[in-house]
């Protein structure tokens, strides 16, 4: 038993070995990522730190060009990346205001692979150029966050306290305050679905309103406090706000706080991001969860660019890579905590993310995964 | 006429004028202009309110659309709580200056937003729409929009607008006044006063004016009618001119052209030195003419005489003919009255000539009154009374000559003429005196009679006897109040001859012709004799041949009636007039009156006895009483009886007194009343007829 136990170890870790260092005599990758966010700014900061952590793990080297918030720059970056005369391997884009079609099919005439994140095509940019490798050869496929089930999440986590608390308002329901983004965006209407396919699936539940506050915090307090006044007015009682995401839920606590309720107590909010605030916040028991971790889309999509380089192609599956994100919520806090707060994502194991032989598309970027990624110590120490 | 003048110029003011002008331009101005300022104001006050009342729709349908305009705008940020937009919106909507003040209610009805222009004033009106709210989930309404908006602004604009028409209107009136003013001025007065001066100067110098107008509307047709009739006009102007002072026989200047003459001479002066002869022609016995040949013969005749006098004077001599059969001869220069009288001569033998009528041979008579004057005499106007004076007494005394007026007639005639203004004095104050004188039985030689005669007792001319006065009397229209004067004294002295005794004695008046002809005359003589209780026998009426012949029928009405109440009546003064013996029988006479003219000469004239004999026997045949009248002596009373005359009268027997002489006279008289009785008429069935 335990001889064959250590040849089938033997044999895993040579298997193991074997294909990682047959991996590893693949040529290194050169990856450029044009980011459309601003120095910065969390979010696009975050995945490119993931992207270059993962990079360092897959033997690729990736360049972060910073456009800014500015379109035009991105583009600019885009055109003059594909026109090098040393052109990368692949180039990392995101089709944020469609900015990245141009772009695209640039890369394409000059035969530069591209990979979409977070924002694929839309439109008529969708109609017109189709799913990847067939009008363009070169666009690779996207990785994107499906956004709808993280809102659907959300807002379940708020029922489920609101019916387990009982706070259901005179009229028998439980009354809920949405916040969104914004009305227009692919990743603001995905969130606002999700509530709608969570409420619609609930007839105890009302959404008051949705309400739009322009992803920021200032503005979701300013709503959330209309929003409180009207419901006494209404004599609702008001059970649970779900926001967008992070800073729109730190509003809506600030409003909540300022109407003379309690957060965690008698309302619950939610919001997305895993933004540290946000993280501070569910350790102060004041908001209830924080969904995401789709910054991880920067590292996971190296993950998949690895394993196509290596020839293992992840349109195997689907070129069009949807990865789900993770609630962090008192319970989980502890073990993700640091890594974001510390942006430590070095400590991840890229490695253990890519697909298996013979499974190629096949990947699990759970938080489950993530989180035994991780050192064992460290998720404890915290 | 003040009126007529007054009238055509607007600008004439006469407001001193009794009958206060009014032009007609002013009275179409006073009639147009305050119905136009009216209409005026009325009509802007009318559009001014209606489009006040729209103005005031459409600010409150203006409210409507801005309350539902904004309350799409704010519905979603309403809905969405954005509230900071929906107070911006809100505040957008009071750049308007009409709104006073806006809020947002949401559903709850708490307000949202509230924002206030300006403190609200009194005229504040609010609109409030709700505010629907929907996606492609739902639809709600998400509150209300109240707009309180103010109307001030259109008060205040409609207020201002009103002041502006009514400034305009006035501007407008006022424009239109002088637009009419002049206008009218140009188009009626200046046509009316060019027509009304030609008038006035026509008025002024007798001619027809045209009108000076030009213009083709209707005063201009109005001005040409009018010059046109003024054309036609002045030809019968002028005809009517000449005929006013020219005979339409003859053709010569009548009455009026010679008054103007004579005043136009008076008014020059003429040279000093030099003579007018003035001949005043009156032809003699034209009326025979009439008569005889008939009024057309009479015109005939009148226009040869006219053409003889034509052709008898001078280029520079002026005749005229007066009307009926007098004309005026004119010579403007004559070296002296012997000259004139030369003229005048002449003109009367150019007169003369005989004239040839229906193959009868007339011979034209003619008298003439001259008168001569110095050019210079201011009194030339004159001319022809002072003619006619002369005219006069050539008539009177000599037919047929030439009498020259001279200081003597000229006398005569300022004392007929004083005596005939004293008439009515004479009456009032009593100054006629009938006095009596008798008439005597030339047999018994007994006072049988008196004949009432009448004198005036003149207070400055003293005593007047009949025959100067009465043909004055009956020119004066007053032989009827003489004729009762003397009946009522008549009457009277029959009273006191009863009281003296003398009851027998009847008393006999005169009659002039005219009073024949009156029907009322009977009547007055029988109320007169009750009155003072005496019998109509008493009276007896004196009438002459001439009073007979003049209207046969009438006078002989009225003598039966006198007679049916027991007058008597007289034939006076027979045997000087037309002495026609038929009218001894035609009239019911009682007595013949025999002319002293036949009576003077008796008895040396054969002649004359041999008249009054003839007379005598035709009386007696009649069965009529004779009386002589004018007996002075004793042998004439002796021949009258011898020859049958029953009566005699004449200064041999008694001179006309007055009553009371003759009462006394009467006292030394024989009475005999028995004869009286006898001598009292017989009426013979005849006569009584």
């Amino acid at each position: 038993m335990t001889r064959f136990l250590r040849i089938l170890l033997a044999a895993g870790m040579a298997c193991g070995v074997f294909a990682s260092a047959g991996r590893s005599l693949a040529k290194p990758l050169d990856i450029v990522f044009v980011n459309p966010g601003k120095t910065g700014e969390v979010f696009w900061d975050m995945v490119a730190q993931s992207m270059q952590a993962a990079g360092r793990k897959l033997d690729a080297h990736v360049e972060v060009l910073t456009s800014e918030r500015n379109y035009r720059t991105m583009q600019e970056l885009g055109f003059s990346v594909v026109a090098r005369p040393d052109k990368p391997d692949f180039l990392i884009l995101s089709n944020e205001e469609s900015a990245a079609v141009p772009i695209l099919e640039a890369a394409e005439a000059a035969g530069v692979k591209t990979l979409l994140l977070s924002n694929t095509l839309i439109g008529q940019d969708a109609a017109r150029l189709g799913p990847p490798r067939q009008k363009l050869k070169t666009w690779l496929g996207d990785i994107t966050t499906d956004l709808q089930t993280a809102g659907a999440r959300m807002a379940n986590a708020l029922i489920g306290v609101a019916r387990a608390e009982k706070w259901q308002s005179p009229d028998g329901k439980i009354h809920i305050l949405g916040i969104g983004g914004d009305e227009i965006t692919p990743a603001s209407i995905a969130r606002n679905a999700g509530l709608k396919l969570a409420v619609d699936a609930a007839p105890d539940v009302v959404v008051d309103r949705l309400l739009f506050a322009n992803w920021t915090e200032s503005e979701a307090e300013r709503v959330t406090a209309n929003y409180l006044g009207w419901a006494s007015r209404k004599e609702i009682r008001p059970a649970g706000i779900w926001a967008g995401n992070d800073p729109m839920a730190l509003g809506a606590l600030h409003a909540v706080i300022a109407a003379g309720l309690v957060p965690g107590r008698n309302i619950q909010v939610v919001g997305l991001n895993w933004s540290e605030d946000a993280l501070r916040e569910i350790k102060a028991g004041r908001l209830l969860l924080t969904d995401g971790g789709h910054f991880l889309l920067g590292g996971w999509s190296i993950v998949l660019l690895r394993d196509y380089a290596d020839g293992c192609d992840f349109a195997a599956v689907s070129p069009r890579v949807e990865v789900k994100t993770s609630a962090i919520t008192r319970d989980n806090l502890a073990s993700i905590g640091d890594l974001i707060r510390m942006r430590a994502f070095d400590r991840i194991d890229f490695t253990r993310f890519r697909a298996k032989a013979g499974r190629c598309g096949q990947y699990d970027f759970s938080l489950d995964a993530l989180i035994s990624s991780l050192p064992l110590a460290e998720g404890v120490a915290d | 006429m003040r009126k007529d003048e007054a009238m055509i110029d607007p600008d004439c003011n006469q407001e001193g004028a009794p009958p206060r002008l009014r032009s007609v331009v002013h009275a179409m101005i006073w009639a147009t202009v305050p119905v136009l300022l009216l209409v005026q104001l009325l009509a802007s006050a009318g559009v001014e309110a209606s489009s006040f009342w729209s103005q005031v729709r459409q600010l409150d349908a203006r409210m409507v659309r801005v309350a539902e305009s904004r309350a799409e705008l704010i519905a979603e940020p309403l809905w969405k709580m954005r509230y900071d937009q929906v107070t911006g919106v809100l505040n957008e909507i009071m750049h308007d200056e009409t709104i006073a003040a806006a809020a947002v209610y949401d559903d709850t009805g708490a307000a949202i937003a509230r924002v206030v222009a300006r403190p609200e004033g009194q005229s504040v009106a609010e609109v409030s729409r709700p505010i629907h709210y929907s996606n492609g989930n739902m639809a709600v309404q998400a509150g209300r929009i109240a707009i309180a908006y103010s109307r001030t602004t259109l008060y205040a604009d409609a207020g201002s607008r009103l002041v502006l028409l009514l400034v305009v209107g006035l501007l407008a009136t006022f424009a239109t006044l002088i637009a009419m003013r002049i206008s009218a001025n140009i188009f009626i007065g200046r046509p009316l006063a060019a027509m009304m001066w030609a008038i006035q100067r026509s008025k002024q110098d007798g001619r027809a004016y045209p009108a000076d107008v030009t213009s083709s509307n209707e005063f201009g047709q109005l001005a040409r009618a009018f010059n046109a009739m003024q054309h036609t006009t002045s030809g019968a102007l002028d005809r009517l001119g000449h005929m006013a002072t020219h005979d339409p026989l003859t053709g010569l200047p009548n009455r009026r052209a010679l008054t103007e003459r004579l005043a136009v001479a008076s008014g020059d002066g003429g040279s000093p030195g030099t003579l007018v002869a003035f001949c005043f022609i009156d032809l003699d016995d034209f009326k025979g003419i009439n008569d005889t040949f008939g009024h057309e013969a009479g015109d005939a005749f009148l226009v040869q005489i006219s053409q003889r006098l034509r052709g008898a004077v001078e280029a520079e001599d002026w005749v005229a003919r007066l009307g009926g059969d007098e004309f005026v001869v004119i010579r403007p220069e004559v070296s002296n009255e012997q000259a004139a009288h030369a003229f005048a001569q002449q003109v009367l033998d150019a007169i003369s000539e005989p004239i040839r009528l229906h193959d009868k041979q007339v011979v034209p008579r003619a008298s003439i009154g001259l008168a001569v004057r110095h050019a210079d005499d201011p009194e030339l106007s004159h001319l022809p009374t002072l003619a006619d004076i002369a005219l006069y007494h050539a008539k009177s005394k000599a037919p047929g000559t030439v009498a020259v007026l001279d200081e003597a007639l000229q006398r005569d005639y300022r004392r007929r003429r004083d005596i005939e203004l004293a008439i009515p004095t004479g009456f009032a104050e009593g100054q006629f005196e009938v006095w009596y004188q008798s008439q005597v039985d030339l047999e018994s030689h007994e006072v049988v009679g008196l004949e009432a005669l009448i004198r005036w007792r003149h207070p400055e001319h003293g005593l007047i006897g009949p025959g100067e006065f009465l043909p004055l009397i009956e020119r004066s229209g007053n032989n009827a109040r003489l004729t009762r004067y003397v009946l009522t004294d008549a009457c009277r002295a029959l009273q006191r001859l009863a009281a003296a005794g003398r009851p027998q004695i009847r008393i006999a008046i005169n009659l002039p012709p005219s009073e024949l002809a009156d029907h009322s005359l009977a009547a007055e003589l029988r109320a007169t004799c009750a009155r003072f209780g005496v019998a109509a026998s008493l009276l007896e009426l004196e009438i002459t041949e001439g009073s007979l012949i003049n209207n046969i029928a009438s006078a002989s009405e009225t003598l039966h009636r006198l007679r049916r109440l027991g007058a008597t009546i007289a034939l006076d003064d027979f045997g000087t007039g037309y002495s026609s013996l038929a009218h001894l029988r035609r009239f019911p006479l009682d007595k013949v009156k025999i002319d002293k003219a036949f009576i003077r000469e008796i008895p040396d004239s054969a002649e004359d006895k041999a008249i009054v004999g003839v007379i005598a026997s035709l009386a007696g045949t009649l069965g009529l009483t004779l009386v002589a009248e004018g007996i002075e002596r004793a042998d004439q009373a002796e021949a009258m009886r011898e020859m049958g005359v029953g009566l005699g009268q004449g200064f041999l027997y008694q001179r006309p007194q007055p009553l009371e002489a003759v009462l006394h006279w009467l006292d030394g008289q024989p009475a005999a009343a028995s004869r009286v009785i006898t001598e009292s008429p017989s009426i013979t069935p005849e006569f009584a007829a």
